[in-house]
């Protein structure tokens, strides 16, 4: 029984994380259309500064300079390269592209310079554990679903009840139409941009501590788990991609859990567990869980 | 190659209704066209012109109604069904896709022809010769709707004019039965709006198909319709032939502010 | 009349001395070279089913390194021990076949999910693929690998030896055998994907890719040609897999990642969506960059040589920033890729050659012709 509560925590501990970098894709996708394949280096670089920051700056403040900055490096690739990238209707095809030459560039160097190395980032919680009851759990865990729920909240806020998220609802309905009624959707996009590249700094922070042994040169590929949380929830909507995600963090965290019951799925089936979920998901329902469904316009 | 030689079967609309999310947008309509027949379907924006048409097509499933064409019951039918049995249409903003106007009539050509992956990919002799003979074809069809010269065309660089009439090519090249155009001359100046209107009146002879039209050129619809539907708020509030229609009171109540002359100009 | 028949002549031509040319390369190139020709040709058949799936059709796919590796191990398992060990020529055969059959289970899938969601969704193929292979030991050899049986065709071998050839004085070895294969087999993709094109399919995928609804009302069975244009993109998939696994002499899990399909898909892009002549240059340009890069390091500024200091930029580091660095300038200045920079450069060559010679009256009535047979293949 404390084996499944443990598990279901562990669920929802990686599903906050995960909801943090989906988040950022959904924004991303209703700001411009594109699907980013550079979240997964933004998500590296953040950890990266986190990590070679926090002696001088503490943790605290490393953290905040490595989310402010890498809210801006998004921004900027977003203002700088892809909205120069194309303007007819195949535009947000070739951004896609683009942001894939983008993370090879920024992986290639992250890469290079952490090298083989283990990174800390010299968080406070370190290895500690909190007994609740039945279950001990991580205090990286806890720090991780409570940062994540404060931070999400706060980008729903800022969906809600900015002129900011107004526009980003409006630039999603009709583009052409928002641009008429005055919606700066270059300014719309970028912004979207720089919220998920904070969002995905944050996340590294989480996706490294205990119980995982520190920032690597791969840490970044997490971010791809997001895709199918994102997908899930149908790509355009926050709140799917919330729930995408701690379905996608539950699945992980259960089969992981329950390894030696599932073993004829073979070692390791924890990590693409995911994408099999996904799969079955899209059978149902092909746009996702909480696509908006309506007659198609002609 | 296959051409349709029989004539078409009555096209029967029964108490058709649609609705969006307690939108009601068409309201229990029905009327019939009679084989062979120009059939026009008018009224106000928003009355359910459009909606009407992506019915007939197959594209919406009405909430409860039928639309039987000769024994096929088309509200149980795919779009890809309903075209297989002679039903072309074109839309009402232009959607036309890459290629040459050769390109685009070749696609009406798609249920007529057999070729598939494999016969196209090993370019078979018979898969070589159908695409041959169905070019021929796009080409006649081609120069009868006045697009001959522009036959290798790219679409994207002709006249909105010309663009609108690959549509009415494309469908054509359905070889249909019954044949819905949706606002066949909407943005065409008065010379193209003659030409177009030719062109339907001279298939209808030639073909002996029945057509649908939606039009807010009421000139071109009093010139060419057999027969009216008016649409108003999604429901069919008279019908009649053409000079019916017209001294009807509850059509010129709904077109009130609107009218009839004012686009009576072409 | 005349006038078209010259033109024929000349695009023919051209395409008839490149045939020759690249028949000629195993006389003149060493190993190395045609190792990456190889490879180049491998690729290239692999975007060009990815191209008629993705810049044809408009359906993402992030899953064709998955139907590589069905053809690249299904060859190997079927023409190996363990394994049925069938007839190697056969194998490869069944191993393009399996690879449609692949294709083909995910239909239900490929059928009914649009553009970026397919894409997606396809990236579960990869990581349960190659979770597959890790774990089912026994036909795949897990994190080892297997290796390669040869091909052989009626008793000649595609290795060094068996039997010994030497041609005008050149000694055929296994690259010099597999360089022709690999032309006959890209050959093949060129002469079947241009077909499918320009046929009564291609059209009906363009359609759907540009509308749907028009697609539908115009009889295409949306579903079907989806899944379709899926089935077909794996086989040439499977078929580029097969020619890899063996040009590499042994296939490992590692190599079929997701970094595989991106590159696929950076080719299709870097070329130009929807020509099957753009994929072919994709293919090229993405295969032989990193290569020429390793063996050309000592040569470039700023790059060191393997197994120098720490903290420098190695030959492989290089590659990927310029192979990163190409994929954004090159979309950044030319959307429609190499293809389309191609014929913004031959369409102004050709507005200033009647500057240049004002009394040739004879390129003006071509012009249009070759213009609109270019923009027809040109669907991006």
């Amino acid at each position: 029984m404390t084996g499944l509560l443990d598990n279901l925590l562990n669920g929802v501990a990686l599903g906050s994380v995960y909801a943090l970098i989906a988040l950022g894709f959904v924004t991303i996708f209703k700001a411009s259309g594109v699907l980013s394949f550079a979240h997964g280096s933004l998500l590296l670089l953040g950890g990266y500064l986190v990590a070679v920051l926090h002696d001088d700056l503490g943790f605290a403040g490393a953290l905040a300079l490595a989310v402010v900055v890498t809210a801006l490096v998004a921004g900027a690739l977003d203002r700088l390269v892809l909205q120069r990238v194309g303007t007819d209707s195949h535009a947000a095809h070739v951004q896609t592209i683009v942001t894939i030459g983008i993370d090879i560039i920024l992986v290639t160097d992250l890469a290079r310079r952490i090298g083989g190395d283990l990174l800390t980032l010299g968080d406070p919680w370190g290895d500690s554990v909190t007994d609740l009851g039945p279950v001990t759990v991580a205090d990286s865990r806890i720090a991780a679903i409570v940062v994540s729920a404060v931070a999400i909240a706060g980008a729903f806020a800022l969906f809600r009840f900015t002129p900011w998220g107004l526009s980003l609802r409006a630039a999603a309905e009709d583009a052409e139409a928002a641009a008429l009624m005055g919606v700066r959707l270059t300014r719309v996009r970028a912004i979207a941009w720089c919220l998920a590249g904070g969002l995905a700094a944050l996340a590294a922070v989480f996706l490294v501590a205990f119980p995982a042994p520190g920032l690597e040169r791969t840490t970044g590929q997490i971010a791809l788990k997001a895709f199918p949380a994102a997908i899930l929830g149908g790509m355009a909507s926050p709140v799917g991609a919330l729930v995408g995600s701690m379905l996608i963090g539950l699945t992980e965290a259960l089969v992981a859990g329950y390894q030696s019951d599932l073993h004829v799925l073979g070692e390791g089936f924890g990590d693409v567990a995911p994408y099999a979920v996904m799969v079955l998901v899209l059978l149902v329902r092909p746009t996702g869980l909480f696509a908006a469904r309506g007659a198609a316009r002609v | 190659m296959t051409t349709r030689t029989a004539a078409p079967p009555a096209l029967d609309v029964r108490d058709v209704t649609v609705r969006f999310a307690g939108l009601t947008a068409l309201d229990d309509v029905s009327f019939t066209v009679a084989p062979g027949t120009v059939h026009a379907v008018i009224g106000p924006n928003g009355a359910g012109k459009s909606t009407c048409f992506n019915v007939l097509s197959g594209l919406y499933r009405p909430a409860q109604g039928s639309v039987r064409l000769g024994d096929a019951e088309l509200t149980r039918l795919a779009p890809h069904r309903i075209a297989a049995l002679g039903v072309a249409r074109t839309f009402q903003n232009i959607v036309t896709t890459q290629g040459t106007v050769a390109d685009n009539l070749m696609l009406g050509r798609h249920v007529l022809s057999r070729a598939g992956f494999a016969a196209s990919a090993l370019r078979l002799p018979r898969a070589a010769r159908e695409q041959r003979e169905h070019l021929a074809r796009a080409r006649e069809i081609a120069e009868l709707t006045g697009l001959g010269e522009h036959f290798e065309t790219p679409v994207a660089l002709l006249s909105y004019g010309d663009r609108k009439r690959v549509e009415l090519a494309r469908a054509l090249c359905l070889e249909p039965r019954v044949l819905l155009l949706d606002e066949p001359v909407a943005g065409m100046n008065a010379g193209e709006r003659a030409r177009t209107a030719e062109v339907v009146r001279d298939v209808r002879a030639e073909l002996g198909l029945s057509v649908v039209l939606v039009e807010h050129d009421m000139g071109l619809v009093m010139r060419l319709a057999d027969e009216v539907t008016v649409l108003d708020f999604g429901r069919a509030i008279a019908h009649g032939t053409p000079d019916e229609v017209r001294r009807d009171p509850e059509v010129l109540r709904a077109y009130l502010g609107t009218g009839t002359t004012g686009e009576d100009a072409a | 009349m005349s006038d078209v028949l010259t033109s024929v002549l000349r695009r023919r031509g051209g395409s008839l001395l490149l045939a020759v040319l690249l028949c000629a390369l195993p006389f003149y190139l060493d190993a190395f070279w045609l190792r990456i020709g190889l490879f180049s040709m491998a690729a290239a058949i692999g975007a060009v089913g990815i191209g008629l799936l993705s810049g044809t059709a408009g359906q993402l796919s992030l899953g064709h390194a998955f139907f590589l590796a069905v053809g690249a191990y299904g060859y190997v398992w079927l023409a190996g021990e363990p394994g049925p060990g069938l007839p190697p020529a056969l194998a490869a055969v069944l191993a393009v076949l399996l690879a449609g059959a692949a294709g083909g289970l995910f239909s239900p899938v490929a059928g009914r999910v649009k553009g970026v969601y397919l894409g997606v969704a396809t990236l579960a193929l990869v990581f349960l693929g190659h979770h597959v292979l890790l774990t089912a030991d026994s036909v795949t050899g897990g994190f080892n690998g297997r290796s390669v049986p040869p091909l052989e065709l009626g008793g000649f071998s595609f290795t060094e030896t068996d039997p010994e050839l030497t041609v005008l004085g050149v000694p055929f070895g296994a690259e010099e055998r597999l360089w022709y294969l690999g032309l006959a087999l890209f050959a093949l993709t060129w002469f079947t994907a241009r077909g499918l094109l320009r046929g009564r399919p291609g059209r009906a995928l363009v359609a759907l890719r540009d509308s749907e609804t028009a697609a539908s009302v115009m009889g295409v069975q949306v579903a079907r040609y989806r899944s379709a244009a899926f089935v077909v993109s794996s086989m040439y998939a499977g078929l580029a897999g097969v020619l890899l696994a063996l040009s590499f002499r042994r296939v490992v899990p590692d190599y079929f990642s997701l970094a595989l399909s991106v590159d696929y898909l950076a080719m299709i892009v870097i070329g130009g969506l929807g020509s099957v002549a753009g994929a072919t240059a994709g293919a090229v340009f993405i295969t032989a960059l990193p290569l020429l890069m390793t063996r050309y390091a000592d040569q470039l500024p700023l790059v060191a040589t393997p197994g120098s200091g720490d903290g420098s930029i190695g030959p492989t580091e290089a590659a990927r920033y310029l192979y990163g660095a190409a994929i954004v300038v090159i979309l950044l200045y030319a959307p429609d890729g190499l293809h389309g920079l191609a014929r913004r450069t031959r369409a102004r060559l050709r507005r200033r050659r009647p500057v240049t010679a004002p009394s040739d009256a004879g390129p003006s009535p071509r012009t249009p012709a070759t213009t609109t047979a270019r923009a027809k293949e040109h669907t991006p």
